[in-house]
This record gives structure tokens, sequence and C-alpha cells, in this order.
């Protein structure tokens, strides 16, 4: 306890007082998808384009996050299953071409943000969406010679909420797990 | 007529005796997906697209062989720079090493359900023993081929390393977490 209020405290004469803009590294940010295959085995694909921001403020425990991810994008490493995922029966991305991941709510565990909680739009519908946090860190990152904050973060949600139901007749399943991985760089000029 | 009812005989016999079966790999429901550590803060991922392989299973015996073939340049992390990088002579060293390869006899089990399958892996022409542990596997009948098939997922780690592959090191982690998808249609 008195520990976490001496990092405070350093924190806040180290100038974290404030919030900070963090811009999303695409490089190190994914979103992957889990889904059982009938039971058997699990199905894991990606989406490879995304953009977002990041606000936070460490020392008050508020920040911002929005993402952006181009449906169209989706890879699994077998081409028919990505076009029958791109195409009406699942993000149907002709129409609705990207989800949104918007938060504003972030719980903190110490310095470290513990969970995230916002609301996730996609085929036009938007539902309350909590990520957890399963490692947060900030780093000195020696080639941005910046700060960059990120972690590791999951949830699963119930696609049919979405309006997404294809193949939950027949075996697909309803329940998709979501892994995240996102680290974002600060915008400001390197002065520490 | 005498000699095609022996042969149903036997194949009843052989049934009978739980022989060994055959199960090709199902290339679009078996990928070799990689997880490291980025400056300990995140996990970046990366698959491998084209595999080949077979399964061998003895239920009754407990025992079979597993035989993988990943072709190294299908790897994919989503960023094609990134993916020029793994290519490269230090890393994957596709050129003179296209394939990487995972052969196991060694089945673990638990009662009866399968734990852990145990081997070698050679990546990069060096050879080291891997042992894969089985978050789940399963048979049952295929949903649209009359056969049957059987498959689960798979984790392992490794050292990269242990393998030369150094281009990172620190700040993306030796150690690698393998997750395997792999299903198997009796042949």
């Amino acid at each position: 306890m008195k520990k976490s209020l001496l990092a405070t405290a350093l924190l806040a004469a180290a100038g974290f007082t404030q919030a900070n803009t963090y811009s999303v590294d695409p490089t190190h940010t994914f979103v992957t998808f889990e889904a059982s295959h009938f039971g058997t085995s699990t199905l894991r694909g990606r989406f490879d384009r995304k953009e977002g921001s990041v606000t936070f403020d460490r020392a008050g425990k508020t920040g911002k996050a929005e993402i952006t991810i181009d449906l169209a994008s989706v890879s699994t490493g077998v081409a028919p299953l990505d076009a029958q995922l791109k195409g009406r029966d699942f993000f149907n991305a002709a129409e609705t071409p990207t989800a949104r991941f918007v938060a504003d709510r972030f719980a903190f565990s110490g310095d470290k943000v513990s969970e995230v909680a916002g609301s996730l739009t996609l085929l036009g519908k938007t539902l309350p969406v909590t990520l957890k946090a399963t490692r947060f860190d900030c780093y000195a990152n020696p080639l941005f010679r910046r700060e960059v904050c990120g972690g590791d973060f999951e949830t699963t949600i119930t696609r049919s909420q979405w309006g997404m139901a294809y193949g939950l007749g027949f075996g697909l399943p309803d329940s998709i797990r979501l892994l995240v991985q996102v680290e974002a760089v600060k915008q400001q000029a390197p002065g520490r | 007529m005498i000699r095609e009812a022996a042969w149903v005989l036997l194949a009843v016999a052989a049934a009978a005796r739980a022989e060994p079966v055959f199960y090709r790999i199902d290339p679009a429901a078996t990928h070799v997906h990689f997880e490291v550590q980025h400056f300990g803060t995140s996990t970046s991922r990366g698959r491998f697209d084209t595999i080949d392989g077979s399964i061998t299973l003895d239920r009754a015996a407990h025992g079979g062989e597993v035989s993988i073939e990943v072709d190294t340049a299908s790897v994919s992390t989503g960023l094609a720079p990134f993916d020029g990088v793994l290519r490269r002579a230090d890393m994957l060293d596709v050129q003179a090493h296209p394939k990487a390869y995972f052969v196991a006899r060694r089945f673990g089990f638990d009662g009866e359900r399968l734990a852990s399958v145990s081997g070698e892996f050679t990546l990069r022409g060096t050879s080291r023993p891997l042992t894969l542990r089985a978050l789940a596997f399963g048979c049952r009948p295929h949903p649209t081929l009359q056969r049957e098939l059987c498959g689960g997922d798979f984790e392992a780690e490794l050292r990269r390393s242990d393998f030369g592959m150094n281009f990172g090191l620190p700040f993306a982690a030796d150690r690698v977490r393998l997750i395997i998808q792999v299903e198997a249609v009796r042949d």
C-alpha cells in the first residue's frame, strides 16, 4: 500500500498526472478470435488492418480508447473460410466494413490497467463489452524513443447478440473468445 | 466368393484387435500458431499456413505415430515486412530449411484421455525433443464425409535460441509458446 502510494507520488512528480495520448501501434495490435470447431479443435483467426488511439492518465486512473477493425482483413490462413467470413453469413464486410470498440471506463489495479469497459459496434449493432487485462505494462521503447503502454486483454462475446447467427443450428459456436494484443506509443516528443 | 468372405472376416478380426488406424491431416483445420512476449508487455502471435502430415493411432495399445511437416515459408503474422524478417537466414532460414518436422511415437495417457505426444522437432536443421500437451482431444463422425475424424488442441514451449534464432532477443522473448490445432480424417 505504502509502496503504491510512493509510486503514485513519484509518477505524479514525473509528470504523469496529465492524460497522455497514445497512438495504437498496428504492428503490435491485433484482435484474434477463437471459435470451437464442432467441439473438436479451436479455430483461430485475426484481423490484419486496424487503427486507433488511447488516452489515459495513470495517476488519475482514467482513460479512453477507440479502435476500428477492417473486417475485410480477416485472416484464418484458409482462403475459402476467409471469403465466407467476409460474406453475408458472418461479417457482411461489403455493407458494414468495420467493427469499432469504444471504451471510456478504465479500471486499474495499482497503476496498471485491469479492465477496459465500453461498447462494440458490429453489423450495425452496439452492445457493451468489457476487456479484461491478463497483462499490462509501460516501457521505454528504444526504437521509437518514446513510452509505449500496452498489454493483453481478453473477453468472450455471444455473436448472435449482434445478429450473427449463421451455423448455430448445425453446431457452430455462439460463444467467441477474443484475444486482444495492444501496444500504443505516446504522442509527445521524447523529453525524458 | 469364399475368398471375399475370408477378406471380410479378416477385416472384422483386425477391427476387433484394434489395429493401428491411419488418419490424414485436414489442412483447413490444422494450424501451428506461436506466441512470443514483446518487451514483457504484450503477446505477438503468428501462424504457419501450410501443413501436411498423418497420424496413426492404436487406441487399444495406447500407441501411435504422428508425422507433421510445416512449410516454413508459410509463416504469417499479418505484417508482410515482419514475415520477410522471419523468413531470413538468421531466423527460419526458409531457403536452406523449407520444412520443419515433428515426428512423435510416445503417447501419454491419463486413463483413456490422451494427455501428451512426445517426439522430436526439427527446425533450421536442428532436432530437439518436444512434448505437446493435449488441451483437448477427441474423435467423432465427420459432419459431411462418412468417416471418423479425430482432432484437438495441443500446446508446447520451446526456446528459439536452441534452434539458433536469436534476432530481436531479448526484447522479443526467447520462449515461444506453440498452439497446435489439429484435425485428421480416417483414411
